[in-house]
């Protein structure tokens, strides 16, 4: 962290109090709740940026190197939701459309932190008054860490990091400055808590969780310790005879268990007899999909975590512009025990919707369908479509813009999931086929991608610089001048048509399908995609797949016929299905409608 | 200076759960308190399923682990009473030196209860039976009881981790400021007393009246 960037004085050492307050938080729960590849570091000497709050966490998580922070204002709220992605047909009535059925993705927990600034409040004056604040904020770091490993989500993690994601979930997070609010039954199955508000300079630490008291209802345990088994009656696809019927089909069980062959623990035994052989058929159905290649998406249309508005964003970029010039470091470093002298710069934290790419793209089809963060991101970008004004990617600075010529030959997705190793982001949907591109050239520097995501609803966000971009997490600043955040970047908010040019400049064909997708609906998106996925070569080559994601995708069958049966299936398999459901359906309920009438008559 | 004080949530543990338990709890108290630098642990029970974390600091588990045998063995001597562990903090406050003392005075700022309920299974409780039938029916009758108490443990020991967490949370003024220290950054004391202290005794009492615990009134 910078300190040549804080004001001098109290106000000064209390926001980088606030910043690495902020920082350390996501630190924390993106450790508790998002499964991490790398190895912890604990051991060896404490890195001087981790000393903070005397809470020594080891590395941060590769989620949030991929987070971009910008200098937001620090009054913004962090609000971090953590996601359990399932897939699973859900004929809820939530969904809006259909493709939003294949997965169910629900938000275990929200975090919610925060500096409340109160005017009342009396400005707190001298030296101790940071001290208490940061003397409380330890304590109170002490407890959302012991508090993360007693809410049920943490059985979940643990779970998830236990069989390296071998799971039928998946854990996502996102990071943003507001978040809508959850819908009436999502609130009465969750339960609040608040800690209590650390007092701070003319307001106060806040940090509280909304979080879903039972998670018995996602069955995760039973998707755990299934062996491999080979399906001895087999069905055959349910294509082939729609209307085959499954024995012990229960009403809502059998629909998952039939789905899921691959998730042994299925009270019913029709799972087993459900094969995968549809798998072969992958890029026969790939080509045959219909309008909706991307159910299987973290759904295109749904959430309750859109970006909605704008002037936040515009506010943040306003006030940053607002920041006050820098100033020569004070005595800081003497006052409080972690690390403040000349390192690392505080960077206050920006949010950016994020998740662990490729994830749940494991269970899924090597289908360019948008990651479930990034099928976050069509949500947003969804606004961004109908928009004229909006973009689906934020108009990058050039710094930020690194063409990748070789990516204009396989669609994007499949491209970025080359890139998943660095990128943490899995495949992106066409409607982020821009912002995919970009975030492939920018592994590290996620501003791209996440701004992407956050900028949903206002291109203002773009303005990730690349500088601060890597403030955050570098130890060294020096000389960051904090005053002018946006000094790199070219993209001005009300300038959009700049930001299309910059899309424009995109050489690939599909950049500029994508770019062009930007003022269609998101159905024209769609389709958009659709193409792209029938002009795709092979998925075959695509050996990427297996480098970030779990190995289980293996679409060339060269997997033994055991293991077949554990490969997730594919989108357009469950879409398929999930007709092939519906017509059973309808031709129970007929039946029943027909038997109750023929009873009445009686 | 104020003083504060928390009396947890009784608990009934069988003998067995004893170590484990006390573990989770004096861990869990310390983790909140060791405000120096802390790389903290997760370490998970067997017993049940609950995750606390410790401070990483192995002369501190050293610590605990020989206050938690002590405890036992108190147990173990006095199997008919009612024990607790008191964790207090305390700063030390070194006096004048007086003609005839040099006494270093401590001043507590803060204390932890934790009152244990060791089970006493009566002896031969499922041994006899004339009829071996009537007796795997008390062998079920007695797994599901015991099934039944583990859960009800579990969540109440889930209830003290909370119930630790929002003192923690709610009392934080009386923390005297953090001496430059990794790991535990106040001096402590684990002291054992059980219910035949008359101390404790009328501390109990007086809880016992104030909550009307359950356990207390059958």
């Amino acid at each position: 962290m910078d300190l040549h960037s804080y004001p001098q004085g109290e106000h000064g050492r209390f926001e980088q109090i606030l910043n690495q307050f902020l920082l350390k938080s996501l630190h924390i729960i993106l450790d508790s709740r998002v499964p991490a590849n790398r190895p912890s570091s604990r051991n060896g000497e404490v890195k001087k940026s981790d000393k903070w709050f005397n809470l020594a966490l080891g590395d941060r998580p590769a989620a949030m190197d991929s987070l971009s922070f910008w200098n937001r204002s620090l009054m913004e709220p962090m609000i971090i939701d953590i996601i359990l992605v399932q897939e699973s047909p859900n004929y809820s009535p939530d969904h809006v459309s259909s493709s939003s059925e294949m997965y169910t993705e629900t938000v275990v927990e929200r975090w919610t932190v925060q500096y409340e600034y109160q005017r009342s409040m009396a400005p707190q004056t001298g030296d101790a008054s940071y001290k208490k604040t940061y003397k409380k904020s330890i304590i109170l770091l002490r407890s959302v860490y012991s508090m993360l490993r007693l809410l049920p989500a943490y059985k979940a993690f643990r779970k998830l990091q236990s069989l390296n994601r071998n799971c039928d979930f998946d854990i996502n997070y996102k990071v943003c400055s507001f978040s809508s609010p959850f819908s009436r039954t999502e609130e009465e199955s969750m339960k609040k808590y608040s800690f209590i508000p650390v007092d701070a300079q003319q307001g106060r630490l806040l940090v509280s969780v909304i979080y879903r008291k039972d998670l018995s209802d996602f069955n995760l345990d039973s998707f755990v310790s299934c062996p491999p088994e080979i399906i001895i009656d087999y069905v055959g696809s349910p294509l082939t005879e729609p209307m085959r019927e499954f024995p012990s089909t229960s009403s809502e069980k059998g629909a998952r268990a039939t789905s899921f062959p691959i998730r042994g623990k299925q009270s019913t035994p029709s799972p087993f007899q459900r094969p995968h052989s549809w798998t072969s058929g992958l890029h026969r159905d790939l080509s045959s999909l219909p309008n909706k290649p991307f159910s299987g998406s973290p759904p295109l249309n749904r959430s309750p975590y859109e970006y909605s508005t704008s002037p936040t964003d515009i506010y943040i970029h306003k006030s940053q512009n607002q920041r006050s010039p820098s100033n020569q470091r004070t005595t800081f470093d003497d006052l409080l025990s972690p690390p403040f002298s000349p390192s690392p710069s505080p960077s206050p934290p920006t949010y950016i919707s994020g998740g662990i790419p490729g994830r749940l793209r494991s269970e899924t089809a090597p289908m360019s369908i948008p990651h479930p963060m990034m099928g976050r991101s069509p949500r947003y970008l969804s606004p961004n479509l109908s928009d004229p004004n909006r973009h689906s990617l934020p108009p990058l600075s050039p710094r930020n813009l690194k063409f990748d010529p070789s990516s204009h030959e396989s669609p994007s997705g499949i491209r970025l999931m080359r890139k998943s190793d660095s990128l943490r982001s899995g495949d992106l949907s066409s409607g982020s086929i821009n912002s995919s591109q970009k975030v492939s050239r920018d592994a590290k520097e996620d501003s791209g991608r996440f701004s992407s995501l956050l900028s949903s609803s206002s291109s203002p966000r773009v303005g990730f610089s690349r500088s601060s971009s890597r403030l955050s997490f570098q130890e060294d600043f020096g000389d960051l001048d904090f005053s002018c955040p946006f000094i790199v970047d070219d993209v001005d908010p009300p300038d959009n048509q700049s930001s299309q040019n910059l899309d424009g400049r995109n050489s690939s064909e599909v950049s500029s399908q994508a770019s062009s997708t930007t003022k269609k609906s998101q159905d024209a998106a769609v389709g958009a995609l659709v193409h792209m996925l029938k002009t795709a070569p092979p998925l075959r080559q695509d050996s990427i797949y297996n480098t970030s994601q779990s190995s289980k995708i293996d679409f060339d069958g060269e997997v033994g016929a055991v293991s077949d049966f554990f490969k997730p299936r594919k989108t357009s398999d469950a879409l398929e299905e999930l007709k092939v459901y519906k017509e059973m359906k309808d031709l129970l309920l007929s039946r029943s409608a027909s038997h109750m009438a023929s009873k009445e008559k009686t | 200076m104020n003083s504060e004080v928390c009396q947890l949530k009784e608990l009934e543990v069988e003998h067995f759960e004893i170590r484990e338990v006390l573990r989770c709890i004096l861990h869990t108290i310390l983790f909140h308190r060791a405000l120096g630098l802390v790389r903290p642990k997760d370490v998970d029970l067997e017993l049940f399923e609950i995750t606390y974390v410790q401070c990483g600091d192995v002369e501190l588990d050293r610590k605990i682990d020989d206050k938690i045998d002590q405890f036992i063995d108190r147990v173990e001597k006095h199997p008919n009473k009612k024990n607790q562990i008191c964790l207090s903090f305390y700063e030390v406050k070194n006096k004048q030196a007086t003609w005839f003392t040099n006494k270093v005075e401590r001043l507590y700022w803060e204390q932890w209860y934790i009152n244990l309920n060791v089970a006493q299974h009566p002896k031969g409780h499922f041994g006899k039976s004339h009829h071996s039938k009537v007796v795997v029916d008390r062998g079920d009758t007695a797994a599901d009881e015991r099934s039944a108490r583990r859960a009800a443990l579990e969540a109440s020991l889930r209830d003290v981790l909370f119930q630790i967490i929002r003192f923690v949370n709610e009392k934080k003024d009386h923390v005297p400021p953090i001496p430059n220290l990794e790991g535990v950054s106040f001096p402590y004391e684990i002291t054992i007393s059980s219910s035949s202290d008359s101390a404790f005794g009328m501390d109990m009492f007086k809880r016992m009246l104030q909550t009307g615990h359950p356990t207390m009134l059958s």
